[in-house]
């Protein structure tokens, strides 16, 4: 029964891990990578806000999660896919590339910073975590659609 | 004829009666020795910056149903600023939404909301707004048309609208909510987009924060009273930490005209924040 449990956990994890589904369009793909940016930062989240426990191992792994997320995320805005999939993506991407481009640098340095901090308490997790949040809504500010 | 013609001046010198700018009188005004910090954290509660700029000289342009209302320069600078203002002139201008002239502003001004704050803190605001750099540029008047560019007719519109009281009564004893209440409806003046307004602009209460359209632009400014279309799913601490970071429950980020905003109660103590959330949960929930 444990080994069941393992096997169905390792495999749960292998199909999760896999960010991209062959297939899926460049737009698909980048709003997938945003919803694990966010299922990421749930835990770290719960911990600031003293909902959940701190655990060290929860939360290298979220900072994992968004170091996987910004290597990808900047090669899924090709010419083209300006529209269509419901993309919340603002047209600056494609007439901003630079601008869009060292966002997106910011999120990466500040997620590759907190994995190296590697945090042991939860005033270090702050001092860690806190400049990635920075650099979504840094970036969502001047590159995502409002929508309502 | 003639009987009409009395009438219609009877009818003018009404109009003109009962829409006399009001004023404070200068024994109105408590002692006050003036508290800068407390000033500061009025400023941020506004969020005067948003509208005014950080640097306070204006310039952002509201546009509306009534027209375009230019957002003047508030710097200490003389001129063009409100440089030299008496703390009375303030007071009025803050709370009963009169200039120096003695004239009405519009209510893009949110007065209506300022009103309900304690005349302290308005001086203490003040204050804190003569620590800014004066800086000389007119914004140039309002660009409204007829009949709303006659500002006296303000004063009718005050009449029905302008009122110092509490909107929403905080159980006894509920410091927090209280505290939250203060800050929603005076300072923050958060109504002032989150409620729908009517047909002449003023607030509707009986669906006070439930939402409304954008005033800047499309779609619509969210409901943040505990109704499942608003708030209903976040817990105060999901509210007090979306206002200090920026993310809501599901890890979404704040957008909109609202960034603004949130950056600036984020540097408010972290008991105001849970003041706030403590009063939006307490509200009534509406559709």
């Amino acid at each position: 029964m444990f080994r069941l449990v393992l096997v169905i956990s390792a495999l749960f994890l292998v199909f999760t891990a896999t960010p991209l589904v062959a297939g899926d369009s460049p737009q698909e793909q980048r709003h997938e990578l945003m919803e694990q940016s966010k299922d990421a930062a749930k835990p770290v989240g719960g911990m600031l806000k003293g909902e959940v426990e701190f655990n060290a191992e929860t939360a290298m792994a979220s900072f994992k999660a968004w170091v996987e997320v910004a290597d990808q995320f900047g090669d899924l805005f090709p010419e083209g896919t300006e529209t269509g999939y419901d993309t919340e993506a603002k047209k600056e991407i494609w007439t901003d590339r630079a601008g869009f481009d060292a966002e997106l640098k910011k999120f990466s340095d500040a997620a590759n910073a907190a994995v190296a901090a590697n945090p042991q308490s939860l005033e270090e997790l702050k001092a860690a975590a806190g400049p990635v949040f920075k650099t979504c809504k840094g970036c969502h500010e001047g590159y995502r659609v409002e929508k309502e | 004829m003639r009987w009409s013609l009395i009438g219609l001046v009877a009818a003018v010198l009404l109009f003109w009666w009962v829409t006399e700018p009001p004023s404070l009188n200068t024994a109105a005004l408590p002692v006050h020795e003036p508290d800068l910090a407390n000033g500061e954290r009025v400023f941020h509660t506004g969020s005067c910056a948003s509208c005014h700029g950080e640097d306070l000289a204006g310039g952002l342009q509201i546009h509306s149903d009534f027209g375009t209302f230019v957002v003047p320069n508030i710097s200490p600078d003389a001129e063009s600023g409100i440089g030299g203002w008496s703390e009375l002139a303030f007071v009025n201008a803050m709370m009963l939404g009169v200039s120096p002239d003695g004239s009405h502003y519009y209510p893009a001004f949110p007065y209506p909301s300022y009103t309900r704050m304690q005349v302290q803190d308005v001086l203490d605001l003040h204050a804190y707004q003569d620590t800014f750099q004066p800086l000389a540029s007119d914004q140039g008047p309002h660009q409204i048309g007829f009949p709303w560019n006659v500002r006296r007719g303000i004063g009718l519109w005050k009449i029905r609208y302008l009122d110092q009281g509490r909107v929403v009564v905080t159980s006894p004893g509920n410091t927090k909510a209280e505290r939250g209440r203060y800050l929603v409806e005076g300072a923050g003046h958060c109504s002032e987009c989150h409620t729908p307004r009517d047909r002449f602009g003023g607030l509707q209460k009986n669906l006070w924060l439930s939402g409304a359209p954008n005033p800047d632009g499309e779609g619509t400014i969210p409901n943040i009273t505990p109704h499942k279309d608003g708030l209903a799913s976040w817990s105060e601490a999901d509210i007090a930490y979306y206002l200090e970071s920026g993310f809501m429950p599901d890890f979404d980020t704040v957008g909109g005209s609202m960034v603004e905003v949130q950056e600036n109660l984020a540097r408010l103590p972290d008991a105001d924040r849970k003041a706030i959330a403590a009063y939006l949960k307490s509200l009534p929930a509406r559709p």
